[in-house]
């Protein structure tokens, strides 16, 4: 018989489970707290072109968000050790279907049905997006097996790091470069939430992946088998960067962009960069930087509040504070 | 759309080579900002008549020739343009032109560039006394001075908002009441002002309704509808609206009106972009600290068994009185957790403000006439309010004071380098006073009362920061308290002394004066026992040349306070301006600054803004506000408090890592050190390369 256990917080399993768990529920946050509403002037004063390619951008993030939530989580956290790993891997998972919903949030406040359905028939029949989507979920499928072999682990885990640190990527880029010239900003701020989830998301399940790389017996065919993936997605991602940044001039940037994350997406994962990476754009760049800004309570909400943990009431000593004159 | 270059150099600053930032690019960035795109879109004129003419034949301009002649108004144009005024970083010239510039009609072409601004100020403000009208451009140009936005904004235009943009009021615990107040709010809001209701008058959740238990909806529902006014009337969509409602932290709706700020909480009592401030009396605070039970009570049973709402008693006196009354109905609580409670919806939200009741109304010069019971959207306001009380059609109103305040900056550094404290301060108040007359809210009657009977103004300063660390002085030190005590001493004698001159002038005090602690004199005691002069030989540097006023002088001016009056109700309020400091290119208010270079988020844009004078040699003294011990912060307000008859927008700036107790300790010394108010706290995250290496 199955002996079940349940999970034991009074032990800590490994050094990061408990600082990851806390760090999440910190960054808790839901798609209607933010008021996309405020960028409907903005929205109408946009081209057609970068209409589009903002759409289809979230478009695409949607379906990644779709499969990471549906399929990558669930199917990594069966085969994960460590009860408190494989809760804080659910807590990410329905993060991450706040985070399909949320770009619905943005798409429903500033796009008709027609427009969203077109949009929605768009992801489905993009031969690029299907093929990152495909290619991603066939290591996701590989998990479906009652036992699976370390180095199927592996590469589920770096399937899933890849998705996270890299191929979000090429859409954020559209969202930020906009809000860092002060357009769609309020539905920025939702993008940065989800930025900086997915940064903690790729952060964690690299360290699961490093742990699981140190126990294969043979390291070396695993991570060439890691490049060579990286390298076929990222040649689809160049097609994509073509396919939505031509008409609005940003392809260049983009893909130096799409290089930049790929790097970091690989020392996630414990290994060195692949790619020389010259200038990436400043307004991204710096758009991507999660730590805390200065903005105008009335303008604008912000993101730096964060979900308190621990309350810790006052006592008596709290008290004896005397004013003391200064002259 | 192609990436536009000078928001791509400006947001080049941030790259770093050799472990410094690329400062240079800021320079190049305001440069290309003028070639590439102020220049190419501003409107040439040939002349500065055809300029003139074309500006007020095309209504952009009132007639300014009822006033001045061209030959006049030429002397106030070649006074400023002589000056060759530069924007001193991207952030100023940026936010100048995006929220100040006159543009024509169509809002593509610029019709001003900063110095027309600075004349079109000044010309309307001077009223056709061109001396005067010179010695605002002298002072604007200078930049010692800059008025709040709505003043800066929209003087000399035709089609324009109103000057002021401060309101507060408070809400009746009556339909009509309520109705007064959100009709207020619209109004008030479509001509672009920031609005701050009391609200602590309505009944709680659950009381009787025509002695029907159980029917009041509290404070909440009202909140929603005010939440959603404010954003429909939003001054033509040109930016949203804004405002803020106070609670009276023993009124039964508090724990409530606080979580309605939580992100999980139910949309229908979800408040988002309404601001929310607790009002606490010292007595809150007594109970904390005693640890003793708190009881939290039913508004509408105090005002049946009193005749008075709770929250015009003074909890000193009353508070024993209404514990022990069985028929006022009352909720037991823990003060310390509220405390914490409060810290906690502060770490999620920044929210609420906190104004403390009883430091507030300690040194309030009018107490005479009614107590100071809430704050603005800003916490700096704090002015004497009563309750209106508004009948059906037909009958008449008993209209009373709400509350209007017109606001502007000094800025310290040019002040100082110009040793203009005493012409600054006068003529800012002058201004201040000009915005005040010419301004009629007749459509909000309770705030047009205040207005025409106090003709409250609110005089703050900025660029304290920027000042010290030009001066290698830190924040944090003795020397800042030295400075700060001698400064603000100065500004609040020459405040004084303006509003003396006004009133004598026109021979006209504000209404009440006779009842003021300035005309009985108590006003002044702390500044008759020792002459305030620096103590340190530094900071007596920096003051060579100016005269401090001295016990005699005090006393003189005493005198003449008890024989003339004064015209201001209130005159000093120090705001956390910040549009305006940017155009300054100065620090906000007297806070300290969050970094060397701050990341500027705006509705509309996402700017880098190096901290003035910023170089190599006086990096170390922009000491970052989240690096700082708040309590030398608060230490630093309590000395300048002491000079300010009204209050000052105070920050707090925490770590993730702060607890709730640490948070509700500062409100604990704050309170203590005479603190009115606390605005926002703000919280500096843990970033995830912190909190990964700190445990992996």
């Amino acid at each position: 018989m199955n002996q079940y256990k349940a999970v034991n917080w009074n032990t800590p399993e490994n050094d990061y489970a408990g600082m990851f768990w806390e760090q999440n529920l910190r960054q808790f946050w839901v798609d209607t707290e933010y008021i996309p509403s405020k960028d409907i002037d903005s929205w109408k004063s946009l081209s057609p072109e970068i209409q589009q390619a903002y759409k289809r951008a979230l478009g695409g993030l949607t379906l990644l968000d779709t499969l990471q939530s549906h399929t990558g989580m669930p199917k990594l956290l069966d085969h994960i050790d460590g009860l408190q790993n494989k809760a804080v891997l659910s807590f990410m998972c329905m993060m991450e279907a706040i985070h399909a919903k949320s770009y619905s949030t943005i798409f429903t406040t500033v796009n008709s049905t027609a427009e969203i359905n077109e949009l929605f028939e768009w992801v489905e029949s993009n031969k690029l997006l299907q093929f990152k989507a495909a290619t991603i979920d066939k290591f996701y499928r590989n998990l479906d097996a009652n036992k699976v072999s370390d180095e199927t682990l592996f590469m589920g885990l770096a399937a899933s790091v890849l998705l996270e640190s890299f191929l979000f990527y090429s859409g954020f880029f559209m969202p930020l470069w906009l809000a860092g010239q002060g357009q769609m900003v309020a539905s920025a701020d939702i993008i940065k939430k989800i930025v900086a989830d997915e940064s903690i998301h790729g952060v964690f399940v690299g360290l699961l992946a490093q742990d699981v790389y140190k126990k294969l017996p043979n390291p070396e065919k695993s991570k060439e088998e890691l490049v060579k993936l990286l390298m076929e997605l990222y040649e689809n991602e160049l097609k994509y960067t073509d396919e939505l940044y031509t008409e609005v001039g940003l392809t260049a940037d983009v893909k130096e962009y799409v290089r930049y994350n790929a790097n970091k997406a690989m020392m996630n994962l414990g290994f060195e960069e692949l790619f020389e990476v010259k200038a990436v754009n400043s307004i991204v760049l710096n758009g991507l930087n999660v730590d805390t800004t200065q903005h105008d309570f009335f303008s604008k909400k912000s993101t730096n509040y964060e979900k308190s943990m621990e309350v810790v009431y006052l006592r008596d000593e709290d008290f004896q504070v005397e004013a003391e004159p200064v002259f | 759309m192609v990436t536009k270059k000078w928001i791509l150099l400006n947001n080049e600053i941030m790259v770093k080579k050799d472990d410094e930032f690329s400062l240079h690019k800021d320079k190049e960035a305001v440069r290309s900002y003028f070639l590439d795109y102020v220049n190419k879109n501003t409107v040439f004129f040939y002349t500065l008549k055809e300029k003139i003419d074309y500006l007020i034949e095309q209504e952009y301009y009132i007639d300014f020739y009822q006033w001045y002649s061209f030959e006049q108004m030429e002397e106030v144009y070649d006074l400023v343009y002589a000056k060759k005024f530069r924007f001193q970083s991207f952030m100023s010239a940026f936010k100048f032109f995006q929220s100040y510039a006159l543009r024509d009609d169509s809002g593509e072409k610029f019709l001003e560039r900063y110095e027309d601004r600075v004349v079109a100020v000044s010309l309307f403000l001077g009223r056709g006394d061109v001396a005067q009208a010179k010695q605002y451009a002298e002072m604007l140009i200078n930049q010692e001075y800059q008025p709040a936005t709505p003043t800066f904004l929209n003087s000399g235009k035709k089609r324009s908002g109103e000057l002021v943009s401060c309101f507060l009021d408070e809400i009746g615990d009556n339909l009509n009441g309520i109705g007064y107040a959100i009709d207020s709010a619209m109004k008030l809001s479509s001509i672009g002002g920031g609005v701050s209701f009391n609200i602590s008058k309505v009944r709680a959740r659950g009381e009787s309704i025509k002695d029907v238990e159980g029917r009041a909806g509290g404070v909440l529902p009202i909140m929603k509808i005010l939440e959603d006014t404010f954003s429909y009337a939003n001054q033509l969509g040109q930016r949203p609206g804004a405002g803020a409602v106070y609670l009276n932290i023993f009124h039964t709706d508090i724990e409530e009106f606080l979580d309605c700020k939580k992100i999980n909480v139910d949309e229908k009592v979800r408040i988002k972009s309404l601001s929310i401030g607790v009002i606490v009396p010292d007595k809150f605070m007594e109970l904390a600290e005693k640890d003793e039970a708190c009881y939290l009570f039913y508004p509408h049973t105090v005002y049946k068994q009193y005749g008075k709402y709770l929250d015009e008693l003074d909890m000193n006196e009353m508070y024993e009185e209404l514990v022990t009354n069985p028929l006022v109905k009352k909720k037991k609580i823990n003060a310390r957790h509220l405390m914490v409670k409060i810290a906690q919806t502060q770490k999620e939200s920044g929210y609420p403000y906190l104004f403390f009741k009883g430091n507030a109304n300690k040194g309030h010069a009018l107490k005479g006439i009614g107590n100071i019971k809430f704050s603005n959207l800003c916490t700096e306001i704090m002015q004497v309010s009563e309750v209106s009380d508004i009948e059906i059609y037909g009958k008449e109103d008993q209209i009373r004071y709400g509350i209007s305040c017109n606001l502007g900056s000094l800025n310290i550094a040019t002040v100082m380098e110009n040793k203009r404290v005493k012409e600054a301060v006068s003529t800012a108040m002058r201004s201040l006073t000009i915005v005040s007359d010419i301004t009629n809210i007749a459509m909000v009657p309770s705030v047009q009362k205040a207005n025409k009977e106090l003709h409250s103004v609110g005089l703050g300063a900025m660029n304290l920061h920027g000042f010290l660390t030009k001066n290698f002085i830190m924040y944090e030190s003795k020397e800042a308290l030295d400075f700060c005590n001698v400064f603000f001493m100065m500004v609040n004698f020459y405040s004084i002394q303006s509003s003396m001159e006004i009133a004598r002038e026109r021979k006209e005090t504000f209404v009440g004066f006779g009842e003021s602690e300035y005309a009985n004199g108590n006003y002044f005691a702390q500044y008759l026992t020792k002459d305030i002069a620096p103590v340190n030989d530094k900071i007596a540097a920096l003051f060579e040349g100016m005269e401090i006023p001295t016990v005699a002088d005090w006393t003189t001016l005493m005198n003449e306070v008890k024989a003339h009056g004064l015209y201001h109700a209130y005159r000093l309020a120090i705001a956390p301006n910040q549009s305006t400091s940017y155009i300054m290119n100065a620090t906000a208010s007297v806070m300290p600054v969050v970094d060397v270079i701050e990341v500027r988020e705006y509705g509309d844009s996402t700017t880098y803004y190096p901290m003035p004078y910023l170089d190599n040699d006086n990096y170390f003294f922009y000491k970052s506000a989240y690096d700082m011990d708040q309590k030398n912060v608060l230490r630093l307000i309590s000395v300048i408090q002491k000079h300010v008859d009204q209050g000052i927008s105070t920050i707090l700036h925490t770590n993730t890592k702060d607890s709730t107790r640490d948070i509700a300790k500062y409100y604990i010394y704050a309170h203590k050190m005479g603190l009115k108010s606390l605005y926002y706290t703000r919280t500096r995250k843990a970033s995830i390369d912190e909190c990964v290496s700190c445990s992996v």
